[in-house]
């Protein structure tokens, strides 16, 4: 589903000397069906490499590539992305004053089904559609009637985000620390979510820094992502190691 | 001939009126005092940010009337509200056959208006023109305690074969207690650039309320220059809101006195493209104890547009416990367009809150990019936060017909620009 080649990637600057590289030569291959899960220590560019694949801006890429369903994912616009089944769960999900968060998703869900040639979903259909999902999440329903993330708490924005990815039905899911930041009850909500939507045509790359989220949703493959590249593979055992061990041992392998 | 000597010899050359006395008076001396001052230069602080070529550059001879064009009417029929009283201005006529009966004993549409109406404070040029040339108009009264039923709406719609000036001057009157909704719509028909020029003379007696909303909502004919002064008197509440939708050049002055514990809401909302150039330059005085006033002015640019916003609070010596609260944002959509926003403070008194904001700025990356990481393409995303940041501008209309009126040309406009 998603093939990643020696991707080499800068923060744009001003001035091309002076553009930092983050991602140097990471190689990654993820198949429907599997969770991957991506981990490293901080500045290690796990953000950049999500942000690079939902297509923000902001960034060089200088060398590589990355093909999704066999095409070149980098010259589809974010919403092409979008439209093509890349979701990405936001580390930070951003406040939209002004924007009702009902109006925003719809629009969202509306917009993909006609770029796909799908009929779209009336008023009524849709609100059907939004409550059986919020009760899985356990969502109140008037966070609808707000603004986009405007006044939600920390862990109603990453459940917010997990409710959107739900509404979507994306085919690949890229979850940015969607664990920072969450209580107990909050990080239970969330994996559960993760977990119902878990499916043998979907693929899931977690993003995080800590083993936790990983004890609710297990992961098929595990990444250290560090310096740019990742160092080391394996199953979900690698993640116990890193936690006992830390990132030192391993991004020491790799200088 | 230069320019200002057209308007004098229109003056000399004007069929003659049965008029009274006072009012002809009032039009020579009007009309002097234009001769003496011309219109206004950027030298004058007031008028500093305004491009008046359009109107200097050439002469517009005051006109009266003319046929009815299938044009301006098929603009009537566009911008009728079927929930108001629909009043007609076609050219600066009253257009009886195309107005709805007005609400009983209330309104009145004048072409003899009476002497309060004409009684300007500070006449800038443009102003004493119009109280030189003024045909029609509405006058409104309201009776003590008494609520006009209904909203009003008045239409002005305008159209030139050769360039043209049309003054129309109104005058509303609202007694002790009384309450009034008024909403304005100016368009004008493709053709000849035009000059309509209005005064708008408003007294609210104690606990009146007087609800205005004005659209100006263009055709690139349109040069539009307004003052309107409002009177607001002890425990009264006036709400002025400016839509500026297009128009070659449109500018509105607002000048409002608040009295004991009154209140004043403005606001203004512009949305802008091509070289349009817009302006709201207000002046709200506190001059007894106790007001409030709310304004906030917003703006969105694109093209080379230019937006201007003078918009200054005085508070007087004795006005103690006055609360005013000033903000102005701006939405730069493009390079080349362009704002100038002056907020000023004049605080004599020392028990006071007051404040003022400016802002301006593009739209905002990252909640674009939240957007359309979803799959809303680019072109909506962006419509979604404009029209976000330009529905706030309207929260301080109170009534509800009449914020879904302004809100339904607010969509409009936009859904034409994406």
């Amino acid at each position: 589903m998603l093939d990643i080649k020696n991707l080499h990637v800068s923060v744009e600057a001003e001035e091309e000397d002076s553009e930092r590289e983050i991602l140097k030569g990471l190689s990654l291959s993820v198949k429907a069906g599997e969770v991957h899960a991506i981990m490293g220590p901080n500045g290690s560019g796990k953000s950049t490499l999500a942000n690079v694949i939902a297509g923000r801006g902001g960034y060089r890429v200088s060398q590589g590539q990355v093909r999704y369903e066999g095409a070149d994912l980098l010259a589809l616009a974010p919403e092409e992305r979008a439209q093509k089944g890349i979701f990405l769960a936001f580390q930070y999900p951003v406040e939209i004053p002004g924007v009702n968060n009902m109006y925003f998703l719809r629009a969202a869900l509306n917009a993909q089904k006609r770029a796909r040639g799908d009929k779209e979903l009336d008023a009524g259909q849709f609100l059907k559609l939004v409550r059986a999902q919020l009760k899985r999440l356990d969502l109140k329903e008037d966070l609808l009637q707000r603004a986009v993330n405007v006044g939600f708490s920390g862990g109603e924005k990453k459940r917010n985000e997990i409710f959107q990815m739900a509404i979507l039905e994306p085919k690949l899911a890229l979850l940015d620390e969607t664990d920072s930041g969450l209580d107990i009850d909050a990080l239970k909500a969330v994996s559960d979510g993760v977990n119902s939507l878990r499916a043998p045509d979907r693929a899931i790359v977690m993003i995080t820094h800590y083993q936790r989220l990983l004890s609710h949703i297990e992961p098929d493959h595990v990444h250290v992502l560090a310096g740019g590249r990742i160092v080391r593979s394996g199953d979900k055992s690698l993640a116990a190691d890193l936690e006992r061990h830390g990132y030192g041992s391993i991004a020491g392998e790799a200088a | 001939m230069s320019v200002a000597d057209s308007y004098q010899a229109a003056f000399a050359a004007r069929p003659a009126r049965a008029e009274p006395g006072w009012l002809g008076q009032r039009r020579s001396r009007a009309l002097d005092s234009f001769r003496r001052t011309g219109f206004p230069s950027r030298r004058n602080e007031a008028w500093r940010f305004s491009n008046l070529a359009p109107l200097t550059e050439q002469a517009f001879p005051p006109l009266v009337g003319g046929a009815p064009s299938p044009a301006l009417l098929d603009l009537v029929a566009a911008h009728r509200l079927a929930e108001a009283t629909n009043l007609v201005l076609m050219n600066g006529v009253l257009a009886p056959e195309l107005s709805d009966a007005l609400p009983p004993g209330a309104a009145s549409m004048a072409r003899a208006p009476e002497e309060t109406a004409f009684a300007d404070e500070a006449e800038s040029g443009p102003a004493a023109l119009n109280a030189a040339f003024s045909g029609d108009g509405l006058v409104l009264h309201v009776a003590a305690g008494a609520t006009l039923e209904g909203l009003l709406h008045l239409i002005h719609v305008t159209s030139a074969e050769r360039a043209a000036s049309f003054h129309v001057r109104h005058f509303v009157d609202l007694a002790e207690g009384a309450r009034a909704r008024l909403i304005e719509t100016h368009v004008a028909a493709e053709g000849a650039a035009h000059w309509s020029n209005e005064v708008t003379n408003i007294r609210l007696a104690s606990g009146a309320e007087f609800l205005h909303a004005k659209l100006v909502g263009g055709g690139d004919s349109l040069i539009h220059l307004a003052a309107e002064t409002v009177l607001v008197g002890d425990h009264a509440r006036y709400e002025g809101s400016f839509l500026g939708l297009g128009g070659r050049l449109a500018r509105q002055d607002l000048t409002v006195r608040l009295g004991h514990k009154a209140d004043c809401a403005i606001g203004g909302l512009f949305l802008l493209h091509g070289e349009e150039e817009a302006t709201l330059a207000s002046t709200i005085r506190h001059d007894a104890p106790g007001a409030t006033t709310r304004e906030i002015f917003k703006s969105v640019l694109h093209d080379a547009s230019h937006a201007i916003f003078q918009g200054c609070i005085r508070v007087a010596p004795d006005a103690q416990k006055t609360n005013a609260h000033q903000l102005s944002q701006t939405l730069l959509l493009s390079d080349r367009a362009r704002i100038d926003a002056k907020p000023e403070l004049e605080i004599l008194a020392d028990d006071v809150k007051c404040s003022h904001g400016a802002t301006v700025g593009a739209l905002d990356e990252d909640q674009l990019f939240y957007l359309v990481s979803r799959g809303i393409p680019a072109a909506e995303a962006g419509a979604m936060l404009v029209a976000a940041f330009a529905a706030s501008a309207l929260d301080i209309v109170s009534d509800d017909t009449m914020r879904r009126s302004l809100a339904a040309q607010v969509q409009g406009w936009l859904g034409r620009r994406a």
